[in-house]
């Protein structure tokens, strides 16, 4: 059943490309082989070799990079371009891998926040351009689909910025047993990191530690419920939860009522930003918020225009951060440090800094990384086992796959960090970080100020 | 205590969704036009007013003085490169073109005002977020407040003007047939035109409470349009105080919902929705069942 639905995809596949007729038999060739299992293993090796002869010039290395660029996810893919406009301009004269030097093609697609797309975009990138590898960023909108089809058609593919646990174990793999995926790789933080940033911080503001949560039903909501609030409850905290809502409610006043009657002093809340917005202005409304010491946002609030939407309700809201530019590390492609990719950020866009932009640059990093240390980046199968022991430190910092919670998954840092109103400078906000637990690296220079 | 809370909440959230569908209600009575970009429409008078208060640091009531006739300028543009020529193709046209213009306004929104998420809530000050405390459990917030007496003189000056000016008289009267109005001298492509251009002025009333309220990005039309839809249909297609009754069941239902379960917010709204469809197409098969014999008989 399986190998016969492997199949029919191989020609699926295969079919509207222009490649020469060998090129098509081989992959073909290739993806028959991976269905029939481990009896196949030399004939597909052989015909790797040939997939391997066909796939473009020999001397050009393609990469895909898929993000969301409009849709409502866009503002994840805000500083893409400018990332992507530094690594060409880097590899603009060729990547020197192995002795020999290779021109560096960077194919970039949005998927316009929609995950059928995003597995559209990543087939297409196969099939029709015949990339070397594919990476993709942001959400598990992007990542998973993307992964799906790289691993389908048993591609070398990294991802980050989606928790590693929607990553990995939303993808069909399951605790206790050997990794599903030979081609796909992700470095991300997941919930324990979140644990980690809040319990770190939250110390230095003194409340009763109960904590109001206001979680979706959704995929992420869900996932935070289940995982998060048990880990939180676990350190001494009370939780009031008046239970999973639906994205796009209008209207709060329930849940906000119980969190008043309940004399929460922490407000903890994984929703879509519109909601935010929302359900913050309500709570200001009917007095939630005069009672809040610490209101930790995530999910939102990663962007300066999501909490300038708050106006001056979005002052000492407190949200972890992926990357932050006093990150020390410097990109092993541009050399930029953390302050120096923000500033130039700030002068070619003109907009403030945002974190995405580290976690793209990160990447490229982690890609390019992969695809020096293999010696020989047109060997797909070479290459993912490069993946699969990849250890660099890159604009987020370390990221090593040799030490990851489960096998195809490497952890990056998450630290928490509040917005506060800027006193000076062109911009309405700044933020600062207060907590360094996952990072120690990164120096702090701000303490957890109570909300109110 | 907190039963009768949600139920003022929802009284007050429904004043938002009568004044988020009147535009909508409005245009369907008048020129039987399901208009689609509706909630595309109302984020571009949004981001209009944003772009004023941006630039003037004025406050966005005032920016409405400039925001409302420039969009009652594009309601007579609309009609004359859109609505009229695609009503003569027949009903189903104006969907597919008005969904049209929706995705060209939405992608266009993008393309100039990016992706992130505004709001003009910043620009009113305390409005925001002040409210009435009546009790320790009850407090009305003085913006929903606002937005409920703005639907109703909107809807009551509506009324108004359909009942006791010439306009109206003619409005209605093209409403009621077009062709025969034609005929005893009105220019019902006019008249559509005038409509229009009001219909557009009750949009960018509600996109600017809209962004008072909530935040907004050039997506967030499609659910607006939902709910403005729904608020319509409950409270009785192109009936004007209808809308307001519709807004005030739809909010009331989703506010209940809330309270028996946090899902329940937007289920409870839905489901009010299609018992109201159920109800009224049932209850027209009924009606049209009774109507056989007599004719069989006749």
């Amino acid at each position: 059943m399986k190998k016969n639905k492997v199949f029919l995809e191989s020609i699926k596949n295969s079919a509207p490309k222009n490649s020469t007729p060998q090129a098509g038999v081989s992959r073909r060739g290739v993806l028959g082989a991976a269905g029939a299992g481990v009896a196949a293993s030399a004939l597909s090796r052989s015909a790797y070799g040939q997939t391997m002869a066909a796939a473009g010039p020999a001397n050009t290395l393609k990469i895909g990079f898929v993000s969301p660029r409009s849709g409502p996810l866009a503002g994840f893919g805000e500083a893409d371009p400018f990332v992507l406009g530094l690594a060409r301009q880097k590899f603009a004269s060729g990547l020197m891998i192995g002795g020999k030097t290779y021109t560096v093609e960077i194919i970039d697609r949005d998927t316009q926040s929609d995950p059928a797309r995003a597995s559209q975009l990543t087939k297409d990138l196969i099939n029709n351009d015949n990339v070397d590898m594919v990476l993709a960023t942001s959400t598990p909108e992007v990542t998973n689909p993307a992964a799906d089809a790289a691993e389908a058609a048993g591609m070398p593919f990294l991802s980050t910025v989606c928790p590693w646990e929607s990553w990995y174990f939303g993808r069909g793999a399951k605790p206790g047993q050997p990794s599903p995926f030979k081609w796909t790789y992700h470095f991300s933080f997941g919930v324990a990191q979140f644990a980690t940033s809040y319990l770190a911080s939250w110390d230095t503001v003194p409340t009763n530690k109960k904590i109001g949560v206001l979680s979706p039903n959704d995929a992420d909501g869900q996932a935070i419920r289940a995982h998060l609030f048990p880990l939180l409850a676990n350190a001494g905290y009370t939780i009031v939860d008046p239970g999973p809502y639906e994205d796009g409610t209008t209207d709060y006043a329930d849940q906000i009522a119980q969190f008043k009657s309940a004399g929460v002093q922490i407000f903890n809340t994984f929703p879509i930003p519109p909601d935010f917005t929302t359900f913050w202005r309500q709570a200001a409304q009917h007095g939630l918020t005069r009672q809040i010491r610490i209101a930790e946002i995530a999910k939102t609030g990663l962007f300066p225009s999501q909490v300038e939407a708050s106006g001056s309700l979005g002052y000492r809201l407190a949200a972890a951060a992926y990357w932050h530019k006093v990150f020390p590390y410097a990109s092993p492609i541009t050399g930029l440090d953390g302050m120096k990719l923000a500033n130039a950020y700030e002068t070619a866009s003109g907009k403030q800094w945002q974190q995405q932009l580290g976690m793209s640059m990160a990447l490229l990093d982690a890609g390019f990384a992969a695809l020096s240390q293999s010696g020989d980046p047109k060997n797909k199968a070479g290459l993912a086992k490069t993946l699969s022991t990849l250890k660099v430190v890159t604009t987020c910092g370390l990221i090593d796959f040799t030490t990851g919670p489960v096998p195809n998954v490497a952890i990056s840092p998450l630290l928490n960090g509040q917005w506060l109103k800027a006193h000076s400078g062109p911009y309405k906000l700044s933020y600062v970080l207060v907590d360094n637990a996952e990072d120690h690296n990164v120096p702090v220079t701000h303490k957890l100020l109570p909300y109110h | 205590m907190n039963f009768l809370n949600q139920i003022i909440q929802g009284v007050l959230l429904g004043g938002f969704y009568a004044l988020l569908a009147c535009g909508l209600s409005f245009m369907f009575g008048v020129m039987r036009i399901i208009n689609l970009a509706h909630g595309s429409l109302a984020i571009l008078a949004a981001f209009l007013l944003m772009g004023f208060c941006n630039y003037t640091n004025l406050s966005p009531f005032i920016g409405l003085l400039l925001v409302l006739p420039v969009m009652a300028l594009l309601g007579w543009a609309l009609q004359f490169t859109v609505l009229d020529r695609s009503l003569r193709a027949g009903p189903l046209i104006p969907v597919l073109s008005t969904f049209g213009v929706a995705v060209i306004l939405d992608n266009s929104m993008f393309e100039v005002y990016g992706a992130n998420s505004q709001s003009l809530g910043p620009n009113i000050g305390n409005l925001a977020y002040n409210s009435w405390n009546l009790t320790n459990t009850i407090s009305i917030a003085q913006l929903d407040a606002l937005v409920f007496v703005t639907a109703v003189v909107v809807l009551g000056g509506l009324q108004i003007i359909l009942r006791y000016t010439a306009l109206g008289r003619t409005i209605r009267a093209t409403a009621s047939d077009p062709a025969v109005v034609d005929l005893i001298g009105v220019n019902a492509r006019m008249v559509y035109a005038a409509a229009a251009a009001m219909a557009m002025v009750m949009i960018g009333l509600a996109g600017a409470f809209l962004a008072m309220r909530n935040s907004f990005d050039p997506y967030a039309g499609g659910p607006q349009l939902i709910f403005a839809f729904e608020t319509i249909v409950i409270g009785g297609l192109g009936s004007l105080w209808g809308t307001l009754v519709g807004g005030i069941v739809l909010g009331v239902a989703q506010n209940i919902g809330a309270t028996i379960s946090p899902h329940g917010f937007l289920i409870a709204g839905h489901l009010t929705f299609l018992v109201v469809l159920v109800a009224r197409t049932f209850g027209g098969r009924i009606a049209w069942r009774a109507l056989l014999p007599k004719r069989a008989a006749s």
